[in-house]
C-alpha cells in the first residue's frame, strides 16, 4: 500500500517517527531534568495490577485498530501485486488497436505482422527492450472428449512458442520449456481442473459451432503465456496453441490481434522501465491506429490502490472505535488524577510546581501508553490474521483472489506511532487538567472551590474569553482554515493573523511564568522556560512573545470592554492585552473556544457551500451549538434546560437534514462515508446530554419499581444514587459504549436493508437461469439446441434471447425536454417478445399516459424505438467503481408520470445512431442481472452489430431443481454457461453476509472500549466507596447487595448506551432509507429492522459489561468491613 | 452483669475474647482476653490509649470484625457461629453505628441516608420514609431531609448519623469517636441527644473514645491497655430494671 487519503505512506511514516521521537527525547528530557518526579509517575504503573492492566487493556486498541486497517491493505495489495507478477510473467506492456481513436470494424483490428518485425528490428538492441510477441487471443468453449467436461468460455492465446524465452518461454508445471506445433494444446492449471484434462488426451475447440481437435502437449501454471488474461477473475480456464495452427482456423494470414512487450530486466525490476518503453514506443507508433497498454504498471497501480482502498474502508469504520478509545484514554486519566489528588495536592504543598504534575503524569502516562502500544501491535497483527482469514472465508468469490497476509514493518511502525502519538496528546491535556487543583482542597480530598470570578456572566468576561482563546490557539486555527479556503484578497490577512496567533500562546504562558509576573509577584532572578527552544521552527514567535511580555509585564492598563473587542479584532492590540492582564483573573474558556468554533463553523459553512460538501455543512452546523451551549452555559441559562433544548434541536438537524428537508435551502450537497462518523460522534453526543441532563427525572420512577422488588431495594437505590452524581464519567462511559453500539447498528440496519431491496427474489424478475452462450458459437434457438444435445427440456416454460452491448460498447446521447443532455456509456440490453411476454419486474416509474407496467412492456414489445431505463442510470451508485465514464442521468426526468424523452443509441466508430424513447424505469432490484437500456432485441442488433454477446433466461416449471437443470444445460451444450438465478442470488447473500460480519467483527473491537471503561470504573469506585461499603456492610447491606448494587449501576450505565445507540442508529437508518438519503434505490423502500441483530449485538455489548463489572463488584462485596470503616 | 451487679439482664457477654493480626511479618495482639458484660441500658464508655484495642473490641463485639478465640453474645446469641449473612441480619435488625467520620452516602439525602437500614430490614418505602422523618426529627434535623452530606455541617452530619443508627430502634448502638471530629459545643449536643435516646429508649450504648468529657456522660467507663481490660469505673448507677 503507497498512499492513505492521497498521502504518501513513506511521507505519513516519516512525519509520525519524528513526532514520536520528539515525544519520546521530550520525555528523556523530563526524566533527566527531574528524575524523582519521573519516577514517582513511573512507580504509580504497578501500585494496581488490575487496573493497570485495564488501562493497557483500553488503551492498545488505537493501535490494534489501526494495525489491522494498515495490515489489511498490505494483505490486499500484497497478494493482488504478487498475483499480477505471477499471472504477467516477463510481459510488461501491450500493443492493440486504438479502438476509439480509429473505429473499425472487430476483423479489420489487426497489426500486421510485418509491422511487429520492423519494431523488433528497431528496438533490436534497446538497453530497455528485451522482445515482442504477436499474439491471437479468442474466447472458446472447450469439451474434453475423455471426460465429456466442457468449459463454454476458455481464453485461447497463439503465439510462436520458439520466440517466447525473452518471455520466459512457456513451460509445463515442472518448469520444462514447452514448445507447440501442429494442433498441440497446453492448457493451464484452471482449465485442466475444469474439464479433467491430462497431457495426450484430445480436445475440441467449437468455432463458430465448428469442432476443432487439439491435443494436450502440457498442462502449464496459470499465467499470460498460458492464457490467462483476466486478472481480476477468480477462475482463469485457458489454453495456448501455435500462432500458425489459430491463424490457420481463424483464416489470417499475416496479422496479429495484439503484441505483448517485455521490457529488460526480470519479472519485477522491469517494471521500473515501464514508462521509459511506453514513450519509446509511443513514438514509434505514432501516426499508427495502435496504442501501447502499460500493462503491468497499469495492474499493479490499481493493486495499489485497491489496498488503499481497503485501509481507507477499515480506518472510517475503525474511528469509532479510536474515538471512543480516545475518551476512554481521558476519563482514565481524570480518575487517576482523582485518586492522587491528596498526593497530587501534598506534593505541591511541599514545592512541586504544576509543570511538575504533569511531567509526573506524562511519565505515567506515557509507561501506560508505551505498553499499550506495543500490546496493541502484537494484538494488532493477531486480529489481521483472524480478519484476513474471514475475508477469505466469506469474500474470496467477491474480491477474485485469495489473500495472503503480509504486514509490512512500515505499517507496522506507522500504526504503532500513530498509537504512541494519539495518546500522548490526550494524556498531555489530561494531566494539564489534572494539575490545575486547589492544594488545600486537593489535601483533604474535598472538591474544588468555585473560584469567584468578577466578571462572570458578564460581555466584558465574555469578551475576555474570546480574547484569551484567539490568543491562546484559536487564532492558529481560524486562520490556517481561512487561508485554505478564502480568496486570494484576504489571504494577507489571515497570514498576519497566523503569524501573530503563533507568538500568541507563548505569550499566554509567559504571562503565567515568573518571567511575565508583575514586580510585586516577580521572584528576581529567575530564568525564562526554556522548552520552546526545542520547536527549533517557532523560535523566533517565542523571541517575539519574550519581548512583547518583556514590556508588558508591569503594566496594567484599564481594559475596557470595547478595548477587548478591539484587541479582538486587532491581534497586536489583543497580544498586549493579553499580556498585562491580571494573572489569577479567571477565564472562561469554553467560552472563548465556543466562538472561536462558531469563527471555524461560518468557514465550514463557505467550504460547504463552495464544493458542495454536506459533511462541512453539517460539521458547521453542529459547531455553531457547541458555540450556543457554551455561550448559554456562561451566561448561567439553566443547563438542563439549555443542554436539553440545543441537544434536541441538534437531533432533529442530523434527522432532518439528512433526509433532504432542508435541500429546498442549502440545495443538493454531496456527502461521504465520513458522514457516517461525524454523525455517529455528533447524534450521541447529544443523546448523551439528554440522558445525563435528565435521568434524574427518568430514575426515580425507575427506583420506584425496583423499591416493589424486596430486598434488593437498596441496592436499586444506591445504584440509581451514584451515576447521577458523576456525571461526566457517567457520560463519558455512556457515549463509548453508544458510539460503538450506534455503529454496529447502523451498519447491520443499512446493510439488511439493501440486501432487502437488491437480492430479494424480484431481482430474477420471473425467471429462474440464465444462460450465456460463447459469441464465436452463438445459436438462434436455445431450445432446439438443448434437444438436438439430448438435455430434457421439459421443464421449459419460456425462453428469452437477449443481445447484449456492454459499457463500453456504446456511447449514449441524451435528448431530454430540457435540451440536449449529457452523454456517456451504458450496457444496452436488447429482449425479445417472450422476455415482454414473460417477465415480472415492476416499474419504478411510468411515462406520462402508461396506467400500468404491463402497458408499458406491451408497448416496448411492440415498438423498437421505445426503451425501458434501469434504476441504477438515475443514482451516480456504481459509477465511481466503473472502468469507463457511466451515463447518469438526472433523477428529475424520470419523476413520477415523467414525460418521455429520448436517449441516442451511438455504436462508436460507426454512423449508426438509433433514437429510442424511454417510457419506465424498472424498480431496482432489476439492477442486479438486468443493470441495462431494455429496448427490442433487434434494436440492439441493427444499432451495435460489433456487439455479439449473447444470453437466454429461462422460466422453469415449479419444482425444477434449477441448480441440477444449469448444469444439464453446461453439459449438453459446450458452448454454454449456464447458473440458476437462486444459486446467484445465495452467493451474492452469503457474501453480503460474509462482508457483514467481517466489519461487525472489525467495528466491534470498538466495545472492548466501552466495556474497559465500565471495569475501570467500577474498579476505581470500589476504591472511593471504601468507607462508604465499610458503613452500608454494618448496618446490615449483605455481600451480595453490595455486588448488585455494583452490577446495577454499570447495567444502567451499559444500557443507557446500548439503548441510546441503538435507538440512534435505527432510526438514522430509517430516516436515511425511507428518504433516499444513502441512495435513490432505498427512497419510499419498505424499511426492515434487523430484529435478531439487534439483540445479538446489544447483548453481547450488555453481556460483555457485566462480565466486566462481575469482578469489581465481587472485590466491593469483599471489603473487609472493619478495615474499610477506619481508614479513609 | 452490670459492674455493681445491680441491673438486669446481659445484652453484651463477651469472654476471653482475643483477636491477633497477621501482617505478615509482624503479629500485633490486638486483644488479648478481653471479658465485658454489659446490661441492657448501660450506656458505657471505652477508653485508652491509641492502638489499645478499643476499636477492634466495638469491631468484634459488634460483628464487623472477625475475632481469633473466646465468646461474644449479644442478647444470647453467639455471634461468633454466625456466617456472614445471619451475622449482617443480625446487625441490621438489631444494632446501630455512630461512627467519627460519619460515613453518610454522599449521593443520598440526609432523610435517604436515615432510612437505609429500615429498607434493608425490609420495611416498606413509605413506612420507612415516614420512621425516618420521625427520627431526622428527633435529632431536630426534619427540615434538612433533603439535604445532601455536603449541605450539611459537621454536627448536623453526625446527627443524620445517629438518627440512622436509632431509626430502626436498635438494642444496641456502637459509637466509636462519636464527637472525635466535632468541636466541644457540639460535641456536648451530640453527647446529650445520645443520653436522652439512652433514658428514653432503654438502649444499650458502648461508646468508644478519647474524650473524658463524652465518658463522664456515660454509666461506666472501661479503661483499656495493651489488648486487656486494666479497670472499669462506675459514674452513675444504671436504674433497675423495671419488675
Amino acid at each position: 500500500m503507497e498512499e492513505l487519503f492521497g498521502v504518501s505512506m513513506n511521507t505519513i511514516a516519516v512525519v509520525v517517527v519524528a513526532i514520536t521521537a520528539v515525544i519520546l527525547a521530550l520525555l528523556a528530557w523530563v526524566a533527566f531534568r527531574n528524575p524523582v518526579m519521573f519516577k514517582t509517575g513511573l512507580r504509580n504503573i504497578p501500585r494496581r495490577r488490575a487496573q493497570t492492566t485495564l488501562i493497557i487493556f483500553g488503551l492498545m486498541l488505537a493501535t490494534v485498530i489501526m494495525t489491522v486497517a494498515f495490515g489489511t491493505g498490505d494483505t490486499v495489495s500484497s497478494t493482488v501485486t504478487e498475483d499480477i507478477y505471477d499471472l504477467t510473467g516477463e510481459t510488461d506492456m501491450l500493443i492493440v488497436w486504438d479502438e476509439e481513436g480509429s473505429p473499425r470494424p472487430e476483423d479489420e483490428r489487426v497489426i500486421p505482422l510485418e509491422e511487429v518485425a520492423a519494431w523488433e528490428q528497431r528496438f533490436a538492441s534497446d538497453p530497455d527492450i528485451d522482445g515482442f510477441l504477436p499474439i491471437l487471443l479468442e474466447t472458446l468453449p472447450v469439451i474434453n472428449t475423455a471426460t465429456g467436461l466442457n468449459e463454454a468460455g476458455a481464453t485461447i492465446v497463439a503465439y510462436d512458442t520458439n520466440a517466447a524465452a525473452p518471455f520466459g518461454s512457456l513451460r509445463d508445471l515442472d518448469g520444462n520449456v514447452v514448445t507447440l506445433s501442429g494442433n498441440e494444446i497446453v492448457v493451464n492449471e484452471d482449465l485442466a481442473g475444469e474439464i479433467d484434462a491430462e497431457v495426450g488426451q484430445t480436445l475440441v475447440l467449437l468455432l463458430g459451432g465448428y469442432p476443432v481437435e487439439v491435443v494436450v502437449a502440457a498442462i502449464a501454471p496459470n499465467s499470460f503465456l498460458s492464457g490467462t488474461f483476466d486478472i481480476g477473475a477468480t477462475e482463469h480456464p485457458g489454453g495456448t496453441v501455435s500462432f500458425d495452427f489459430l491463424s490457420e482456423i481463424l483464416e489470417l494470414d499475416g496479422v496479429a490481434y495484439a503484441v505483448v512487450v517485455t521490457n529488460a530486466g526480470g519479472v519485477r525490476d522491469g517494471l521500473d522501465r515501464s514508462d521509459v518503453v511506453e514513450e519509446k514506443l509511443n513514438r514509434v507508433i505514432d501516426g499508427t491506429p495502435y496504442e501501447v497498454q502499460p500493462l503491468k504498471k497499469d495492474a499493479i497501480e490499481i493493486a495499489k490502490l485497491f489496498g488503499s482502498v481497503f485501509t481507507t474502508i477499515f480506518i472510517i469504520f475503525g474511528l469509532f472505535s479510536i474515538a471512543a478509545g480516545i475518551l476512554l484514554i481521558f476519563l482514565i486519566f481524570i480518575m487517576l488524577a482523582a485518586e492522587r489528588k491528596p498526593e497530587m495536592g501534598m506534593a505541591r504543598a511541599v514545592g512541586a510546581k504544576r509543570r511538575h504534575l504533569v511531567e509526573s503524569f506524562l511519565a505515567e502516562g506515557m509507561g501506560y501508553d508505551l505498553g499499550a502500544a506495543i500490546v496493541g501491535l502484537v494484538a494488532g497483527v493477531f486480529v489481521t490474521f483472524g480478519m484476513v482469514g474471514l475475508i477469505n472465508a466469506f469474500a474470496e468469490a467477491g474480491l477474485g483472489l485469495e489473500l495472503r497476509t503480509n504486514l509490512t514493518p512500515r505499517s507496522l511502525i506507522i500504526a504503532f506511532c500513530l498509537g504512541v502519538i494519539s495518546t500522548f496528546i490526550v494524556i498531555f491535556f489530561a494531566a494539564v487538567r489534572a494539575s490545575r487543583l486547589n492544594i488545600v482542597a486537593a489535601i483533604r480530598d474535598l472538591p474544588e472551590p468555585i473560584v469567584t470570578n468578577p466578571e462572570a456572566a458578564t460581555w466584558r468576561g465574555y469578551a475576555r474569553a474570546v480574547l484569551n482563546a484567539a490568543v491562546g490557539g484559536g487564532a492558529i486555527a481560524v486562520s490556517v482554515f481561512a487561508l485554505y479556503r478564502l480568496p486570494n484578497d484576504f489571504v494577507p490577512l489571515f497570514v498576519v493573523a497566523l503569524l501573530l496567533g503563533l507568538v500568541g500562546p507563548y505569550v499566554r504562558v509567559l504571562r503565567q511564568h515568573n518571567f511575565g509576573a508583575p514586580r510585586h509577584e516577580r521572584i528576581e532572578g529567575g530564568g525564562i522556560p526554556l522548552w520552546p527552544f526545542w520547536l527549533v521552527p517557532l523560535i523566533p514567535f517565542y523571541l517575539v512573545a519574550l519581548l512583547i511580555a518583556r514590556i508588558m509585564r508591569d503594566r496594567n492598563p484599564r481594559v475596557s470592554l470595547g478595548l477587548i473587542v478591539l484587541g479582538i479584532l486587532l491581534p497586536p492590540i489583543g497580544l498586549l492585552l493579553v499580556a498585562s492582564q491580571d494573572r489569577d483573573r479567571p477565564i472562561a474558556w469554553g467560552a472563548g473556544f465556543g466562538v472561536v468554533g462558531l469563527a471555524l463553523a461560518a468557514l465550514f459553512m463557505e467550504w460547504a457551500f463552495s464544493s458542495d460538501s454536506y459533511f462541512f455543512f453539517a460539521g458547521g452546523v453542529s459547531l455553531a451549538f457547541g458555540w450556543a451551549a457554551f455561550t448559554l452555559r456562561y451566561f448561567r441559562a439553566q443547563e438542563r434546560i439549555s443542554f436539553t433544548v440545543l441537544a434536541g434541536l441538534l437531533l432533529a438537524f442530523w434527522y432532518v437534514a439528512p433526509a433532504g428537508t432542508l435541500d429546498f435551502i442549502i440545495g443538493d450537497l454531496e456527502g461521504g462515508p465520513e458522514l457516517f462518523f461525524l454523525s455517529g460522534i455528533v447524534m450521541v453526543a447529544c443523546g448523551t446530554f439528554l440522558i445525563v441532563y435528565n435521568a434524574d427525572i427518568l430514575l426515580p420512577p425507575v427506583a420506584t419499581v425496583g423499591a416493589r422488588l424486596g430486598r434488593i431495594v437498596p441496592a436499586v437505590k444506591t445504584a440509581v444514587a451514584y451515576p447521577l452524581t458523576a456525571r461526566m464519567r457517567t457520560g463519558m462511559t455512556i457515549m463509548m459504549i453508544g458510539l460503538i453500539t450506534f455503529s454496529l447498528v447502523m451498519f447491520s440496519t443499512v446493510n439488511d436493508n439493501f440486501t432487502n431491496i437488491f437480492l430479494s427474489d424480484d431481482a430474477k424478475g420471473g425467471f429462474d437461469t440464465i444462460v450465456f452462450v460463447n459469441s464465436n458459437n452463438r445459436t438462434d434457438d436455445l431450445v432446439a439446441a438443448l434437444e438436438e444435445s439430448g438435455v430434457d427440456t421439459a421443464p421449459i416454460v419460456a425462453v428469452s434471447e437477449q443481445r447484449i452491448a456492454f459499457a463500453g460498447e456504446t456511447e449514449i446521447f441524451v435528448d431530454a425536454p430540457s435540451g440536449p443532455g449529457v452523454a456517456g456509456t451504458f450496457t444496452v440490453i436488447g429482449a425479445d417478445a417472450a422476455f415482454f411476454a414473460t417477465n415480472e419486474f415492476e416499474l419504478k416509474r411510468r411515462a406520462a399516459g402508461y396506467g400500468s407496467d404491463e402497458e408499458v412492456w406491451a408497448a416496448v414489445a411492440n415498438d423498437p424505438t421505445l426503451a425501458v431505463i434501469p434504476g441504477e442510470l438515475t443514482d451516480a451508485a456504481g459509477a465511481e467503481f466503473s472502468e469507463f465514464a457511466l451515463l447518469i442521468l438526472d433523477p428529475a426526468l424520470v419523476g413520477e408520470g415523467f414525460e418521455p424523452f429520448t436517449l441516442h443509441l451511438h455504436a462508436p466508430g460507426t454512423d449508426l445512431n438509433t433514437p429510442v424513447t424511454v417510457i419506465g424505469q424498472v424498480d431496482d432490484p432489476g439492477d442486479i442481472f438486468w443493470n441495462g437500456i431494455i429496448v427490442q432485441r433487434d434494436t440492439v442488433v441493427a444499432a451495435f452489430p460489433d456487439s455479439d454477446s449473447q444470453r437466454f433466461v429461462i422460466k422453469t416449471r415449479d419444482g425444477t431443481d434449477q441448480e441440477a437443470f444449469a448444469k444439464s444445460i453446461e453439459s449438453g451444450l459446450a458452448q454454454a454457461s449456464a447458473e440458476s438465478f437462486q444459486k446467484l442470488l445465495d452467493d451474492q447473500r452469503a457474501a453480503s453476509q460474509g462482508f457483514l460480519l467481517l466489519f461487525q467483527g472489525f467495528m466491534g473491537l470498538g466495545l472492548i472500549i466501552g466495556i474497559a471503561a465500565l471495569g475501570v470504573i467500577a474498579f476505581r469506585a470500589v476504591v472511593e466507596r471504601r468507607q462508604q461499603i465499610g458503613m452500608l456492610r454494618a448496618i446490615g447491606y449483605q455481600r451480595s447487595m453490595v455486588a448488585l448494587s455494583f452490577i446495577f449501576e454499570s447495567s444502567f450505565v451499559a444500557l443507557s448506551g446500548i439503548v441510546l445507540g441503538a435507538v440512534l442508529g435505527v432510526s438514522l437508518s430509517w430516516v436515511l432509507f425511507t428518504s433516499g438519503g444513502i441512495g435513490e434505490a432505498s427512497e419510499g423502500g419498505s424499511f426492515i429492522v434487523p430484529w435478531l441483530q439487534l439483540i445479538v449485538i446489544c447483548g453481547i455489548a450488555f453481556g460483555a459489561s457485566m462480565i466486566m463489572t462481575w469482578f469489581p463488584a465481587q472485590s466491593a462485596s469483599r471489603v473487609a468491613v472493619a478495615e474499610a470503616l477506619r481508614y479513609e | 452483669m452490670a459492674a455493681d451487679g445491680s441491673a438486669g439482664d446481659l445484652v453484651i457477654d463477651a469472654r476471653d475474647v482475643t483477636k491477633t493480626y497477621d501482617t505478615g511479618e509482624v503479629q500485633v495482639h490486638a486483644l488479648r482476653g478481653v471479658d465485658l458484660q454489659v446490661p441492657r441500658g448501660e450506656m458505657v464508655a471505652i477508653m485508652g490509649p491509641s492502638g489499645c484495642g478499643k476499636t477492634t473490641l466495638l469491631n468484634c463485639l459488634s460483628g464487623l470484625d472477625a475475632f481469633d478465640d473466646g465468646l461474644v453474645l449479644i442478647n444470647g446469641a453467639d455471634i461468633s457461629r454466625m456466617a456472614d449473612n445471619e451475622k449482617t441480619e443480625f446487625r441490621a435488625q438489631g444494632m446501630g453505628f455512630v461512627f467519627q467520620t460519619y460515613n453518610l452516602l454522599p449521593v443520598l439525602s440526609a432523610v435517604e441516608n436515615v432510612e437505609l437500614p429500615l429498607i434493608v430490614s425490609g420495611t416498606r418505602p413509605a413506612e420507612a420514609r415516614e420512621l425516618a422523618l420521625a427520627a431526622l426529627d428527633r435529632v431536630e434535623l426534619k427540615q434538612y431531609a433533603g439535604h445532601r452530606p455536603a449541605q450539611l455541617s459537621g454536627g448536623q452530619r453526625q446527627r443524620v448519623t445517629v438518627a440512622r443508627a436509632v431509626v430502626n430502634n436498635p438494642a444496641i448502638v456502637w459509637a466509636d469517636e462519636p464527637t472525635g471530629a466535632l468541636d466541644s459545643t457540639t460535641a456536648g449536643g451530640i453527647m446529650d441527644l445520645l443520653v436522652e435516646l439512652n433514658a428514653g429508649a432503654d438502649q444499650t450504648q458502648v461508646i468508644v473514645t478519647h474524650a473524658p468529657e463524652v465518658a463522664a456522660r456515660c454509666h461506666r467507663t472501661i479503661y483499656m491497655a495493651d489488648g486487656l481490660i486494666e479497670r472499669e469505673e462506675t459514674l452513675r448507677p444504671l436504674a433497675p430494671a423495671p419488675a
